[in-house]
């Protein structure tokens, strides 16, 4: 234990004086909560479109009102040259196109179904999931007013106002996004410092020193982790205030699962990166390998994006062994769902059983503390 | 541990041996066998140096040494045990010293004594010994990444003595050190048998190996020979001629063309920059075939010297019978005319040359003329101005005030033809670490704008006469540092330049390296070429025709090596007593301590006036009833020279003549 105070109270004097490393720990994970918060919105504003209104009477002008009323769309220019609406998709002009008949208002009267034409831009994939549903949903609002209204007897019944959620703007966006983004910044940083920590020996061959006073392996893993994981949690406090003053997120339902699982995902993260820095021969590699294989596989493959029930198959297995997944899971549940332990009870066992993974590789690459052939 | 152990070389080994090595073996795993047969003991208590030239093993030897890596296959026993075992008393220095550059002095300590588990109340009474003992305790504070490349040495030392070792294991530490730190590092080094520690040192500097008690010539990862330097020296059983010639560049010139590849008398001649030195078989001989030899070349001898041989000439006699393969002379086929070498003319010349960075004045006001066909020495400590001296005369740097003319053009630019004349190889390496070696000559080769038609023929010359056949298609990261001068040498010349800039060349290359690589500065100087060389190796500025000391900032003296070595006022004596170490320390506690040095079994002190001050040192001995074996005067090297100058001038002058310590202010 002596030892491991020994090796903690060195890596503390050098962090003090990194100041790349302390831009690591602190200001970094800060510009990327902001980043994330603000930056990242699944939903699209001001998608511009083009209206056809053939039929120019009251209810088709009130259809196309309804269009407006959801707050995604603005009318796109239209030019002379864009007059078709497939021109104005093809010129990049519109996303969407739609085109009311003539017959409209008299299909409408009649009891039949009235189609008007919609054209979408389908290289923009999300963008075109979010028209998709604002038209499907925009024809249902309407189709509810246009019974109230002005036909009690009209036939439309199948109105689910369940889809009404996608027309939400901003807040659950928010929530859905930052405590996403607590589980990547949590599990980059970390594990950068780490990955800096352990490769800055071999890159200075202070190594060779290590290696000659011979300590335990586990005694300079820890005494390195533990520096890290300390200075770790401060980031952790610091982004869940920045959380909480910036975007209003606060735990709803009993914390203790987040209390529990968050050092123990940090420490998760800072083994992660001694152990790609004990392997790699320079910070360099150290911090590309880290930001290769720690970033992007959080980023795409833990559900903070996309949903892990998008993943397909061979994928998804590796999405398994990324521990963000679980702590993301964790985190959404804390400041969202709140339904606590009964619904996270195992995350806190994965992200320990991830660690001894972790701290055993370091291990055993360090085990004779020699150098090697 | 007592201090008599100290000169018991002559003792037969295998008894009590504090480290045995017998067949050791390392094939690393990409088929090199670093260490093919290793076999020494080394005694509780002494010095001991490992000497070869660059990957003959010696670092491989000292990691396995350390327990920091396995051997192969062999028996290794470090105080009786595996050394991996013996870890807690062992210390080990490794190369560069690797400190932690964003730790104080203090806490690099701390840190080294924690790990090796020394107790808190131990610790604070050995950091104040050894941070005093090596002169750092005023720099307790200091980040280690801020110390010179001695102070960090010395703290690398300190950090493996304050684990208290029974061993110390040191390897190349005075690599990159100046003169001055050179020898207060071997100062700390000598006492460290009275202090009950053995220590075994890498070096690929032999005047350095000359004060370890026992010597072991190590070449392609085998010990060849083994004994203490007077034995080594004995054993090679010739005699050393030192011819002084006149000094004007003709008849230098006229040197590189001398052959005794017929005698059977003369083993080596090696031409330096205003003398010969030959190795022969019957001094009185030599003489005679040296005589006739240049008075057919038409050159005027001022005098002709025998003098001891000293373990350079060992090792490289050495060698040079096992490389076997003749070291090549390829000549140089050049881009231009070559001049003739005593072209009247100043190619290079600097006039009331200053720099000043802040209020720091870097440089001040240095003059200097370079002639055709000049080797021309800039030496100094660390931080004396030397780097910037020479940015400020291959215009990288702009001088404060003063001038440089190149070639007859002062106008400070730094235009594409005056670049196309110059070479420069700057201290760190320029060379791309992920590139081949071959891939690296022809980046250069490009840089320089060699013609196409010729590229391949200078590249190819560059591979056969800096001797990198074996390993042109290397990377070049994973070459040792002598290796890499030598290409870095090769691409800063092979555009045939006319002015040659050599920013330390020939730091960490072994003697043989070093003597072809000055063969190859001297074929430049023949062509013509002005070379201006920096270094702190002192005992290879011989090779310079003319130098400047350069200290603090200032040029303090200039001339030939013969004029500078005649500078030091005073004596220089060789005493052998029964007991060195008694004897050391009895004189540096009544002499001022510049005076007294330890040459492995003797002591070299320093008198101002032979007569009166030997019979007092024989009487300080006496009294401390140290019988004193020999006592003969010695010749003062250029590093005597040089430390005389830079260190102790100023202060003798002022002080009266007496040699006892306190006199002067210090």
């Amino acid at each position: 234990m002596n030892k491991v105070m020994v090796q903690a109270n060195k890596e503390w004097c050098e962090l003090r004086r990194d100041r790349f490393s302390l831009a690591l720990a602190f200001l970094l994970p800060l510009f990327s909560l902001f980043l994330f918060g603000y930056g990242i919105r699944l939903e699209s504003k001001n998608i511009p479109i083009v209206v056809r209104d053939m039929n120019n009477t009251l209810l088709s002008r009130e259809y196309v009102d309804r269009l407006y009323a959801t707050n995604l769309f603005k009318p796109a220019p239209l030019r002379a040259e864009t007059a078709t609406p497939s021109d104005a998709i093809k010129s990049g002009d519109a996303k969407m196109a739609i085109t009311i008949p003539k017959d409209f208002t008299r299909q409408i009267y009649r009891g039949n179904s009235a189609q008007p034409e919609v054209l979408i831009d389908g290289t923009d994939i999300s963008n075109t999931q979010i028209i998709f549903n604002s038209i499907k949903a925009a024809n249902l609002y309407y189709l509810a007013m246009l019974k109230d209204e002005r036909m009690p007897d009209a036939a439309v019944q199948w109105v689910k106002p369940h889809l009404r959620l996608l027309f939400n703007p901003g807040r659950e966006e928010t929530l859905f996004i930052v405590p996403g983004a607590f589980g990547v910044i949590l599990w980059m940083f970390p594990a950068l410092l780490g990955a800096v920590a352990a490769s800055r020996e071999k890159e200075q061959e202070t190594i060779i020193r290590v290696y000659s006073a011979n300590p335990h392996p586990l005694q300079f893993l820890l005494g390195k982790a533990l520096v890290y994981f300390a200075i770790s949690l401060a980031m952790a406090l610091l982004i869940a205030v920045a959380g909480l003053l910036l975007f209003g997120i606060k735990p709803v339902g009993d914390p203790t699962p987040l209390l529990v699982a968050t050092p123990l995902y940090i420490f998760v993260s800072v083994s992660f990166g001694l152990m790609l820095g004990t392997w790699a021969n320079s910070q360099t590699t150290a911090v590309q390998a880290t930001s290769t294989l720690g970033f992007f596989p959080c980023l795409l493959l833990s559900g903070f994006v996309y949903p892990i029930s998008n993943i397909p198959f061979p994928l998804s297995l590796f999405s398994l062994i990324v521990p963000a997944r679980y702590y993301i899971e964790l985190t959404r549940d804390a400041f969202v769902r709140g339904c606590g332990w009964p619904a996270v009870w195992y995350v806190p066992l994965v992200l320990a059983a991830f660690a001894v993974v972790l701290i055993g590789i370091s291990w055993l690459g360090l085990r004779r503390m020699q150098l090697k052939d | 541990m007592t201090t008599s152990v100290s000169t018991k070389s002559e003792v037969k080994q295998s008894t009590g041996a504090i480290i045995t090595v017998e067949r050791l073996i390392k094939r690393y795993k990409d088929g090199t066998e670093a260490l093919k047969n290793l076999t020494f003991e080394v005694q509780p208590g002494e010095l001991y140096g490992l000497v070869g030239p660059d990957g003959a093993g010696k670092t491989t030897a000292l990691k396995i040494l350390a327990g920091i890596m396995e051997p192969t296959s062999g028996k290794i026993a470090v105080l009786n045990s595996r050394p991996s075992q013996a870890r807690r008393y062992i210390g080990y220095v490794p190369q560069g010293a690797a400190l932690y550059p964003e730790l104080s002095v203090d806490e690099n300590l701390r840190y080294e004594a924690g790990m090796h588990g020394v107790a808190k109340k131990d610790f604070e009474q050995l950091r104040q010994t050894y941070l005093k003992d090596m002169g750092l305790l005023q720099f307790a504070d200091r980040l280690a990444g801020q110390l010179s490349g001695g102070m960090k040495q010395k703290l690398a030392l300190c950090c493996a003595l304050v684990t208290q070792p029974k061993v110390i294991f040191l390897d190349e530490p005075t690599t990159g050190l100046d003169p001055i730190a050179r020898r207060e590092l071997w100062q700390a080094l000598a006492v460290l048998g009275a202090q009950g520690v053995t220590a075994v040192v890498a070096t690929p500097f032999l005047d350095e190996a000359e004060r370890c008690h026992r010597v072991a010539l190590i070449y392609d990862g085998a010990v060849h020979e083994i004994g203490t330097p007077s034995e080594l020296k004995k054993a090679l059983g010739l005699k050393r001629l030192e011819i002084a010639i006149k000094n004007d560049r003709k008849s230098i010139k006229e040197l590189a063309g001398l052959s005794f590849e017929h005698s059977e008398n003369i083993v080596d001649i090696c031409p330096f920059g205003d003398h010969l030195e030959a190795l022969c078989k019957d001094a009185s001989r030599g003489r005679e075939e040296i005589g006739i030899a240049l008075s057919k070349a038409n050159i005027d001898v001022v005098n002709i010297n025998e003098t001891p041989p000293n373990l350079e000439n060992v090792f490289i006699t050495r060698l040079k019978s096992l490389t076997k393969k003749n070291v090549r002379n390829v000549p140089f086929e050049g881009l231009r005319e070559s001049h003739d070498a005593h072209l009247a003319g100043v190619p290079l010349k600097a006039a009331n040359l200053t720099k000043r960075f802040g209020k720091f004045t870097a440089v001040d006001n240095v003059n200097l003329e370079l002639h055709h066909g000049e080797i021309f020495g800039l030496l100094g400590a660390n931080g004396a101005g030397k780097t910037t001296t020479i940015k400020m005369l291959c215009r990288l740097l702009t001088p404060s005030s003063g001038t440089v003319t190149l070639l007859g053009d002062s106008s400070n630019s730094r235009s594409r033809e005056i670049r196309k004349k110059i070479g420069y190889m700057s201290q760190k390496f320029t060379l791309y670490d992920n590139l081949t070696v071959r891939e690296n000559l022809e980046f250069y080769a490009g840089i320089y704008e060699i013609p196409f038609e010729v590229r391949q023929r200078q590249i190819n010359w560059v591979v056969d006469a800096c001797d990198l056949e074996e390993i042109k298609n290397s990377l070049v990261k994973n070459l040792p540092l002598g290796w890499k001068q030598r290409i870095a040498f090769g691409a800063a010349v092979m555009h045939d330049p006319e002015i040659i800039f050599l920013d330390e060349p020939t730091a960490g290359v072994d003697p043989l390296a070093r003597r072809q690589l000055w063969r190859l500065i001297r074929e430049f100087a023949d062509r013509g070429a002005v070379i201006l060389v920096t270094t702190h190796y002192l005992d290879e500025a011989e090779f310079c025709n003319r130098m400047a000391f350069m200290a603090s900032s200032r040029i303090v003296a200039q001339g030939s090596p013969q004029e500078l070595k005649a500078m030091p006022e005073g004596e220089l004596f060789e005493i052998k007593s029964d007991n060195n170490q008694a004897a050391f320390q009895a004189l540096s506690e009544a002499l001022e301590h510049w005076r007294v040095s330890i040459f492995g079994s003797n002591l070299h002190v320093i008198l101002d006036n032979s007569k009166t001050d030997l019979e007092h040192v024989n009487s300080i001995l006496e009294s401390a009833g140290i019988v004193v074996e020999s006592t003969r005067p010695i010749e003062f090297s250029l590093e005597d020279a040089f430390i005389d100058v830079v260190q102790h001038q100023g202060k003798r002058k002022a002080s009266r003549r007496s040699i006892l310590r306190g006199d002067d202010h210090e």
